[in-house]
């Protein structure tokens, strides 16, 4: 298993910029999510690592050792694809075999090595059908032990659960969890799904148009994310974000005026962000009306115009305890601060109603 | 809610309604495809039963039995139901015509017209030595001759449009639109305002007279087109099956070989088999660029055989004729389970 460095990594495609110089250290064995939206740069890290696409400048590291000339057939990466991938003409054995065929390594092994990875990802029944005779499901465990049948010092995962409905995808995401646990193989995961990400990786990366925002654990990330991209992209429902300005030490939203929390110069517009599941219904001091509820299962997702303006607030429970026009009120235990200008968060604790 | 009677009679009128449009599809169908079977029957009877001169009376007492035999047949399919009981009808149907054709044909066939098979002095015999001039060639020189240029001509398109079509599909490069369009473009242009040039050329070039200049002349004009259908094929294949074959350690080449290649092969066959067809059916440009006799086609054969001022046997310019058809029927027949799956660049799900 390998660590993985990149170091001042960047892309260019004529004059556009697919990844502007990223800095980024792999752990051996860690099981790293890089996250964003499409078209911010996280397959073209990907398809760098695999040496698909060469780097217009910086260095590539595995183990230490810089690998930014070495074409992808040497670079022993396994990689599964969104589209799976797999060689419509060949039986699901040769599928899973091809890596070790272009090895050279002899047939009674290589026949040993498929069935052993066969069974391990559960594809043992299957190893003669074609790929066309395969569910979705099938087609990603094969693709999934296709990469990984030649030990490799690194495994991609572009978008691999996207394909699959809903309860294959949860099934697969703890089956690829615990593979990669079981083989201990170093793994990056492109996703733009937060809860894949969250739920399968030990650290993330979240990245937006060409740059990384921020890089920690998931509890970083959804506690004390970087910016307001990083806020607004992780958490559902989304994140309330309220623009506000600042003037002596009091953060003013909407029609209402807040203690500023810490110490330190506010910049003069700031936005204040509220998870929807830190707000409560019934209490605090701020006045609003309710517009319109969800059901959601076991809770309900509250749509609510408030002195400082639109929120969406989460309430659990299953029974719904507001009707829409109702007056209610409400108030929250914690924020986020941001400033408005350069959108990255404040290094204080933003305003909460008293 | 209607009646149990009114459901009948819904259900007895759209019975007729859709018979009525199965009589009028069949009808139609049959006097249609009439016009284009007639000819290849005339071509097959004659070939096998006509004596010098050709004569027309096995043609009608083949059509007259033929033609109510087709007639029964739409009869049958238009009124037994599908199953057993139609399929055996109709093999007692087309034992009864097999007899009929034996009885009225039967006595009036024979092999005489195919004796250029088997004697290389036939048209010596026929029309004199002094015919067209001197030695007239075997029909099998002919046969080989146009083998080699149909299968030659083959090979070369093949190989270049299937990696034309590939590089052009996924590289890029300067000019890579305007080349497109200009393949389009070539294709658009009728071969035969370009026959004084290019007989200039390959005069030029000095090989007049060879079966090598044909060869080339065909490659050059099948190629646009070939390339724009290869090119499509290799669209339709995902990029992703190309970069997992390079992470599993192939070099691009292998890759192309052993991933990418496979997914086109029914493209590589439609192009093959067309090709070989356009080489094997080529008059024009083995007319003007083939002189000597050695040189001569299947088609120059056949023009050869047919032009003669004494009076031509039509009977074996038809045994010619069906014998230059076989290959090309042998090899659609064997091609098109695979020829059918092909739309214009691509393959049908």
């Amino acid at each position: 298993m390998a660590t993985v460095e990149l170091d001042k990594v960047e892309k260019r495609f004529g004059e556009v910029v697919a990844l502007e110089p990223v800095d980024l250290a792999i752990r051996s064995g860690e099981f790293l999510a890089i996250l964003g939206p499409s078209g911010c740069g996280k397959s073209t890290t990907l398809f760098l690592l695999a040496g698909i696409y060469a780097p217009s400048a910086g260095e590539i590291r595995f183990d230490g050792v810089r690998i930014n000339e070495i074409e992808a057939k040497d670079r022993n990466v396994g990689i599964v694809f969104q589209s799976y991938a797999l060689y419509p003409h060949m039986t699901v054995a040769q599928n899973i075999g091809f890596p070790l065929r272009l090895k050279r390594v002899p047939i009674d092994e290589s026949k040993r090595r498929v069935e052993a990875i066969a069974r391990l990802v559960r594809v043992e029944e299957l190893l003669d059908r074609k790929p066309a005779q395969l569910s979705g499901g099938q087609q990603q465990r094969v693709a999934l032990a296709r990469a990984l049948v030649k030990e490799p010092q690194l495994l991609l995962l572009d978008e691999p659960l996207s394909n699959l409905d809903a309860g294959l995808r949860l099934a697969m995401r703890g089956e690829i969890r615990r593979l990669q646990r079981e083989l201990g193989v170093t793994t990056v995961l492109v996703t733009h799904d937060q809860i894949e990400a969250v739920t399968m990786a030990d650290r993330i990366v979240c990245m937006s148009k060409g740059r990384i925002e921020q890089i920690g654990t998931a509890d970083d990330l959804y506690a004390r994310p970087a910016s307001l991209f990083v806020a607004s992209f992780l958490g559902s429902p989304p994140i309330n974000l309220v623009e506000g300005t600042a003037e002596d030490g009091a953060v003013r939203l909407g029609e209402r005026s807040f203690a500023a929390n810490g110490s330190g110069p506010l910049p003069q517009r700031v936005v204040v962000g509220i998870r929807p599941e830190a707000i409560r219904l019934g209490e605090g001091p701020i006045r609003g009306r309710i517009l319109d509820g969800e059901p959601h299962g076991r809770e309900w997702i509250w749509l609510v115009e408030s002195e400082v303006g639109a929120l969406r607030v989460v309430e659990p429970g299953a029974a719904p305890r507001h009707r829409a026009g109702e007056q209610v009120v409400l108030g929250w235990s914690e924020s986020l601060l941001f400033d408005a200008a350069d959108e990255r968060r404040l290094q204080m604790p933003g305003p909460v109603p008293s | 809610m209607p009646e149990a009677a009114a459901w009948a009679d819904l259900a007895a009128r759209t019975r007729r309604r859709r018979l009525l449009v199965d009589a009028t599809l069949w009808t139609f169908l049959l006097l249609g495809s009439l016009p284009i079977l007639v000819p290849y029957l005339w071509l097959l009877t004659v070939a096998l039963s006509g004596r010098t001169g050709a004569s027309t009376t096995v043609l009608w007492g083949t059509l007259a039995v033929l033609f109510p035999a087709l007639l029964a047949w739409s009869l049958i399919r238009l009124a037994l139901p599908e199953g057993r009981g139609q399929r055996r009808t109709e093999w007692a149907l087309a034992a009864i015509a097999l007899f009929g054709l034996a009885i009225v044909t039967g006595p009036h066939l024979h092999l005489d017209n195919w004796r250029f098979l088997w004697n290389p002095l036939i048209a010596d015999s026929l029309k004199g030595a002094s015919g067209v001039g001197t030695k007239f060639p075997s029909v099998w020189s002919a046969f080989f001759n146009s083998l080699l240029i149909a299968s030659a001509q083959m090979v070369m398109v093949v190989t270049v449009a299937t990696l034309a079509g590939y590089y052009l599909s996924r590289f890029a490069f300067g000019g890579r639109e305007a080349y497109l369009q200009g393949l389009l473009v070539l294709h658009a242009f009728p071969a035969m305002t370009l026959v004084i040039p290019i007989f200039l050329l390959v005069y030029w070039a000095g090989l007049l007279d060879t079966r090598l200049s044909v060869i080339l002349v065909i490659v050059a004009l099948e190629l646009p087109f070939a390339i724009f259908v290869m090119k499509g094929f290799f669209d339709a294949v995902p990029w992703e099956i190309e970069m997992s074959a390079m992470a599993d350690g192939c070099s691009r080449r292998r890759a192309f070989l052993l991933v990418v290649l496979p997914q086109v092969k029914v493209g590589v066959l439609a192009v093959a088999v067309f090709a070989f067809l356009r080489g094997w059916e080529e008059y024009v440009f083995t007319r003007t660029l083939l002189i000597e006799k050695a040189n001569w086609t299947m088609s120059l054969y056949l023009f050869w055989m047919r032009e003669d001022v004494m009076g031509t046997d039509y009977a074996m310019v038809s045994a010619i004729g069906v014998f230059y058809v076989i290959p090309s029927i042998v090899l659609y027949t064997a091609t098109q389970k695979y020829l059918t799956q092909m739309t214009i660049g691509g393959i049908k799900g």
